[in-house]
């Protein structure tokens, strides 16, 4: 069981600034190696519901319901000329905050909480369009260093208000 | 009706006529992509009469339950009742207007207003109003005030619209021989079709007439736009793939393409959708012709008039996975002359394995919906028109649609109905479009 403790915590911390600071600069092959070759990354569905109903989120269907491939696949597809949706590139800020760190299920891994805002433009409209989103990470230690074994992102928005995501959380 | 003041009825009237002569020599105004007049007028006589798709019976399995649906800026509450008929209600309190329905779906025997309390069965009858007697004493005829109804709700293979207009024809006739092409989807077994989850919902900055237009008749643009997608090999090696089809006009604007393999490659028939749904589509298609059709296509794409999508292709998932058929629904919602909310639903045979169901719905996930990897190009394409044709040199630019204009000629050995085109890289198709939208704009429906 990993303690979490200060370093633990800044060594998390780190590592999701890290990480948002390659996903803000476009070094996308660089952000696939934070990842474990056996990662889930899933944005779920989020319908207005009832307060009554114990969660909005729609397990069965996602925004993004990734693997190791899928995003190696998205990722490929921005290497190629002809990834029109992201050239000219969207400018992307991912804002991270409310870190929240917890002992995982594993003896390798911690449950990491946080706070995203990302910020997106594109081209010379100065309109901007702002994702919120709680993010469920799991963080797992190998050859003591930290890579992302899953990650659920709760949007804030059941309508998503940017024309689409070829960008990532 | 408010217009802008350089604009007035006379003149939108005016280019409209204008419009619809040029189609026949295939040229289409770009303004008609952004303008808020020809918006407002879209709205009213567009969407105002024409039959919108709102949902498919799958979504509300049960008595009671509901999802709250549009027809453009009109709220609607897609239920059914506890006699398990569908009903489609304004959801407008009959009392002060406020809306008897907050959440996107559920489950609900009553709406209570939370404003005053009127409260509605799910049939839309009113039958309960706090402090009633004191209130109204005994005059209020509750009859009378319950929760409107939309005047013509018709289901077609489990596939349920709307039209605002009491005199429309029945759905049978509004969607005439695309029926037909609707089958080769909606009737692969009997047990029908289920909606997964809930719908993907996101707003682009584009005007809904692209989307539309795009998948009545587009092949030619997945030569470019997709080019991405054919070098993952997630798409046919041969980036011109999806010329070699049939394009249909199927009547009254409505349209569709179905694309076979090209020359030198052996796709698998019917899409390459499993053993299971390959025999129980033999069993389930309404005629042999149907089964003829549907063993050559591997992607089809079609628009019922005006805003309702429907793509059934196969594609691979990634870049390591063989190619799997998925089947998806969308609507068009037009909310501004340069936005539109979409719908994209992933739908699957109820009773295919569900090894299939699940890499289906990941094939969706990873090339169509908010973020699929085709439609975040198309949505680029659509946003940058829409931008454009807004300004003063759009007032008088004129598109070209004269693709296979002067020398594609129909198939008449085709066994479906309509105007069928042996090759899809034609835009017959856009041209019904924008002719049936025309043919609305100035009531001549």
């Amino acid at each position: 069981m990993i303690e979490v403790n200060e370093q633990v915590y800044r060594e998390v911390r780190d590592f999701l600034l890290r990480e948002a600071e390659l996903l803000d600069n476009g070094a996308y092959r660089d952000w696939l190696g934070c990842l474990t070759e056996d990662i889930r990354y899933q944005v779920p569905v989020r319908v207005t519901r009832d307060r009554g109903v114990e969660s909005e989120f729609v397990s069965e269907m996602g925004h993004l319901d990734e693997d190791h491939v899928s995003l190696e696949m998205r990722i490929m597809r921005l290497e190629t000329e002809y990834a029109w949706a992201e050239d000219p590139p969207s400018r992307t800020r991912h804002f991270v905050s409310n870190i929240r760190v917890e002992p995982g299920d594993r003896d390798d891994e911690v449950k990491v909480k946080s706070n995203l805002l990302l910020y997106r433009t594109r081209g010379d409209d100065p309109h901007y369009d702002l994702l919120s989103a709680e993010r469920h990470d799991v963080l797992r230690r190998i050859n003591s260093q930290w890579k992302l074994a899953r990650r659920l992102v709760l949007l804030d928005q059941t309508t998503i208000g940017t024309h689409n995501l070829s960008i990532l959380f | 009706m408010t217009l802008s003041v350089d604009n007035g009825i006379n003149q939108i009237e005016g280019l409209l006529r204008q419009a619809k002569q040029s189609i026949d020599d295939g040229r289409v105004p770009v303004r008609i992509y952004n303008d808020p007049d020809i918006f407002a007028l879209e709205k009213e006589r567009v969407f105002g009469r024409a039959y919108i798709y709102l949902g498919h019976e799958s979504e509300i399995p049960h008595p009671g339950d509901y999802v709250v649906r549009y027809i453009a800026d009109d709220h609607l509450i897609v239920v059914r009742d506890e006699q398990g008929q569908i009903r489609v209600l304004f959801n407008c309190c009959r009392h002060r207007g406020m809306q008897v329905c907050r959440a996107e779906m559920g489950n609900a025997s009553h709406f209570r207003c939370p404003y005053h309390g009127w409260t509605y069965r799910n049939t839309g009858e009113l039958v309960g109003v706090p402090a009633g007697k004191e209130a109204y004493g005994d005059v209020l005829d509750k009859r009378a005030w319950g929760l409107r109804s939309v005047p013509r709700v018709e289901s077609y293979a489990g596939m349920v619209f709307a039209s605002l207009d009491a005199q429309a024809p029945s759905l049978d006739e509004y969607l005439g021989g695309m029926k037909w092409y609707l089958d080769l989807v909606t009737r692969r077994s009997e047990a029908g079709l289920e909606v997964i989850g809930a719908p993907h919902r996101w707003v682009m900055d584009a005007n809904w007439k692209l989307p539309a237009d795009n998948f009545v008749g587009d092949a030619y643009h997945t030569l470019m736009t997709h080019r991405s997608a054919v070098e993952l090999d997630l798409a046919p090696r041969d980036p011109k793939f999806a010329m070699y089809g049939v394009h249909v006009h199927a009547g009254n604007g409505h349209g569709l393409g179905m694309i076979s393999s090209p020359p030198g490659m052996e796709l698998p028939p019917f899409w390459g959708y499993p053993q299971e749904v390959v025999e129980s589509l033999q069993r389930s298609y309404p005629t042999p012709e149907h089964v003829a059709v549907a063993r050559r296509i591997n992607f089809l794409h079609g628009t019922v008039f005006p805003n309702f999508s429907v793509l059934n292709v196969m594609i691979a998932k990634d870049h390591r996975s063989a190619p799997t058929p998925m089947l998806t629904f969308r609507v068009w919602r037009p909310v501004g002359p340069d936005r539109t909310e979409v719908w994209s639903w992933f739908l699957v045979e109820r009773d295919a394995p569900a090894w299939f169901k699940e890499q289906s719905y990941q094939t969706y996930v990873h090339t169509f919906g908010t973020s699929g990897v085709f439609e975040q190009d198309d949505t680029e394409n659509w946003r940058g028109i829409t931008r454009v044709a807004k300004g003063l040199m759009a007032r008088d630019h004129e598109l070209n649609y004269q693709m296979g204009m002067s020398f594609l000629k129909l198939d008449p050995t085709w066994p479906g109905p309509g105007e069928a085109y042996p090759l899809d890289y034609a835009e017959a198709n856009q041209r019904a479009f924008i002719r049936r939208w025309c043919e609305y704009m100035l009531n001549e429906v």
